[in-house]
């Protein structure tokens, strides 16, 4: 069995973003490595770049030794690169790519300027398809035809896809990224079809190789650029834009097995424009993480599931709480079993709130020499013996500590709504940091285990754990802290 | 071994190491030097002066249990650990050192003259070697509870895991 999950445009980087945090949670079903493929005409977008900053954290510590009886760091994930696919060079306007000059005077030349207006053909697209998927399907499927070229990196792709499927395995692939905007729009019917096309000799009767989505509906809004005469996205266009897209989705061809559209009643008004690139750094939203949901769902469903028409809804529309997620479950020795999602995540999120509040300082003390390690049994145990503390391992894991709870912040900063998964109160971010000890152990709003304070992590932090003997470095110090955040 | 039978387990140990440190004392120094220290008492008789003798190794004893107890207590229930700073505690384990050392001298240089014996260098090293080296010092370093097991000085010497 294969996983891919590929991410078109700025939505779909937030979903990856909510996908990595899920994954190195120990939410997956089964430990199956995800190939993660990320599309976007700008690369430079802060959400990519957020997403993409926690994803190559945790590749380089995932491979930390913490055992195989755990779900922390059950999914590793893999780039495929280069990361991110930009299918647009620098500078570049659509006459470039589309090769105006050679069709220019001619019937194509001619249809293609009936198509597309003078300031979309003559805009440079360096920050994107500007909300534009006419734009964007044009370039993508130009681009993706062009893959026997050997400077594209589909060759290798849809090889690796091809070879997954020739070994007997069953092959998922999802995407995400919005249907009302201009890369995600534009790439996922696109890029998805012409896959399905490529892969039809391997997958004759559809069902070894899946093809699912989850399509972002508009759930924001911004107000209008102050330069109304360029090419930009607008947020007024949104609505127009999906209801094009689900009729097309509706009345074309489908080459998605599974769909998930994910969007929100409540427009969330972002107070400034971004054309794109660095500029374009939107919170971390419900919707992401719903839509991370709705792929650990599809990688999760029997390859010969039929087709099912599943709609979620939750109960107060001013508050997300756990009741309102999906249940879950996961594949072990080749059995299913339910596992609870709050549960699970609860114990990563204290597990990383007990390491930035206790763990990241001393490390920091302790090399800086302000510190005697004789106050932390749990350093003299786990680290003194070899140089841990120096490798990039600790300072990997430290970043995606930062990153994870940031996002989890933003996840939680709704307008005017409650996000109520882990306490809000006990936490900041940037740097994080707990700020109320007290709510440590109920911090997922159940109290489970009332005796689970901080200290009583410190306590099991130095009490002895059996483990398996091939467990060790900062590894094995992670599974016992992740061990002692157990309600 | 869980946590609780753990606790059991090293108050047992301070018990039965405290007690048995002030019948090693008693034992010891009377058969060492305790035949010239009752002599030295006025010509006391050497029962007397072993009845006289117990009653000052038992205080000693209470002393220096009552130390490693104290440790044992705070450590185990009062000490709680919210931030990663300040949490040592050995000057608090290092007072209790000190309040058991000073005991050890004190309390044989005061209370055998309200006893009316006699005592020499011979006894204050006894009583150092068994309350404050083994009754506080060995005993802390074995039952201080695993979240501060560092903290006695030396701990590291005996209970890293190698």
């Amino acid at each position: 069995m294969s996983y891919y999950f590929i991410s078109i445009g700025g939505s779909g980087a937030k979903v990856l973003e909510a996908l990595t945090h899920l994954c190195v949670a120990g939410v997956m079903p089964t430990r199956e490595e995800i190939n993660i493929l990320a599309i976007d005409p700008d690369s430079g977008n802060g959400n990519l770049e957020r997403s993409g900053f926690a994803l190559n954290s945790y590749i380089k510590f995932q491979k930390l030794s913490v055992g195989n009886d755990t779900p922390l760091f059950k999914t590793k994930m893999t780039l495929i690169k280069p990361f991110p696919w930009n299918p647009i060079e620098i500078d570049k306007t659509l006459d470039d790519l589309m090769d105006y000059q050679i069709y220019k005077g001619g019937s194509l030349g001619n249809l293609y300027e009936v198509l597309y207006t003078r300031r979309e053909r003559n805009t440079k697209l360096n920050e994107g398809f500007r909300g534009h998927p006419s734009i964007g399907a044009a370039v993508l499927a130009k681009k993706y035809t062009l893959r026997d070229n050997k400077n594209t990196q589909w060759t290798d792709f849809i090889q690796k896809i091809k070879q997954d499927a020739n070994n007997g395995g069953e092959i998922k692939i999802f995407f995400a990224g919005s249907v009302f905007g201009g890369t995600g729009a534009s790439g996922m019917p696109t890029i998805a079809r012409l896959l399905r096309n490529d892969l039809k000799d391997n997958s004759p009767d559809k069902n070894t190789i899946l093809i699912g989505g989850a399509f972002i509906l508009p759930y924001f809004s911004f107000p209008p650029p102050a330069e109304a005469d360029k090419l930009f996205a607008r947020s007024e266009n949104f609505l127009t834009n999906t209801k094009a897209a689900l009729k097309y989705y509706a009345q074309r061809e489908n080459v998605f097995n599974a769909m998930y559209f994910v969007g929100d009643s409540h427009v969330t008004h972002f107070q400034k424009f971004s054309i794109g690139a660095a500029t374009q750094k939107n919170d971390a939203h419900i919707v992401d993480f719903y839509a991370a949901l709705a792929a650990i769902d599809f990688f999760n469903q029997p390859a010969d599931y039929s087709q099912v028409y599943n709609c979620i809804f939750h109960n107060d529309s001013n508050k997300f709480s756990w009741s309102d997620f999906p249940a879950l479950e996961e594949i072990e020795n080749g059995d299913a079993k339910d596992f609870e999602f709050r549960k699970r995540f609860a114990k990563f999120a204290r597990f990383v709130f007990a390491y930035v509040h206790f763990i990241k300082p001393v490390l920091r003390g302790l090399s800086s020499g302000d510190i005697k390690d004789y106050q932390y049994p749990w350093y003299v145990d786990y680290f003194s013996e070899a140089d841990i503390v120096n490798t990039g391992a600790v300072k990997n894991f430290e970043d995606y500590a930062e990153s994870f709870v940031t996002w989890l912040k933003q996840l939680e900063t709704l307008q005017d709504r409650e996000v109520a998964l882990i306490k809000s109160a006990m936490f900041e971010s940037r740097p994080a940091r707990i700020v109320n000890a007290e709510e440590f152990y109920a911090c997922d709003g159940v109290i489970t285990n009332p005796k689970l304070t901080l200290h009583e992590v410190w306590y099991r932090l130095t009490e002895d754990l059996n483990l398996d003997s091939s467990i060790n470095g900062f590894g094995k110090f992670l599974r016992r802290l992740y061990e002692a955040c157990d309600a | 071994m869980n946590r609780d039978l753990r606790t059991l387990a090293k108050l047992a140990t301070i018990i039965a190491v405290t007690f048995s440190c002030v019948i090693l004392t008693y034992f010891i120094t009377s058969s060492i030097t305790g035949h010239q220290l009752a002599t030295a008492s006025g010509n006391m008789a050497f029962s007397r002066w072993q009845e006289k003798f117990q009653s000052l190794t038992i205080n000693a004893g209470i002393l220096s249990f009552l130390c490693s107890l104290a440790w044992f207590v705070l450590t185990r229930w009062i000490f709680k650990i919210n931030s990663s700073r300040g949490i040592g505690k050995r000057t608090v384990w290092a007072a209790l050192a000190a309040l058991d050392l000073i005991g050890c001298v004190a309390i044989p240089q005061f209370y055998s003259s309200t006893l009316g014996i006699k005592i020499n260098f011979i006894v204050i090293a006894v009583f150092i070697i068994f309350f404050a080296g083994i009754g506080y010092w060995l005993l802390t370093i074995f039952t201080t509870p695993k979240i501060f097991k560092y903290t006695p000085l030396g701990a590291r010497f005996f209970l890293a895991r190698k």
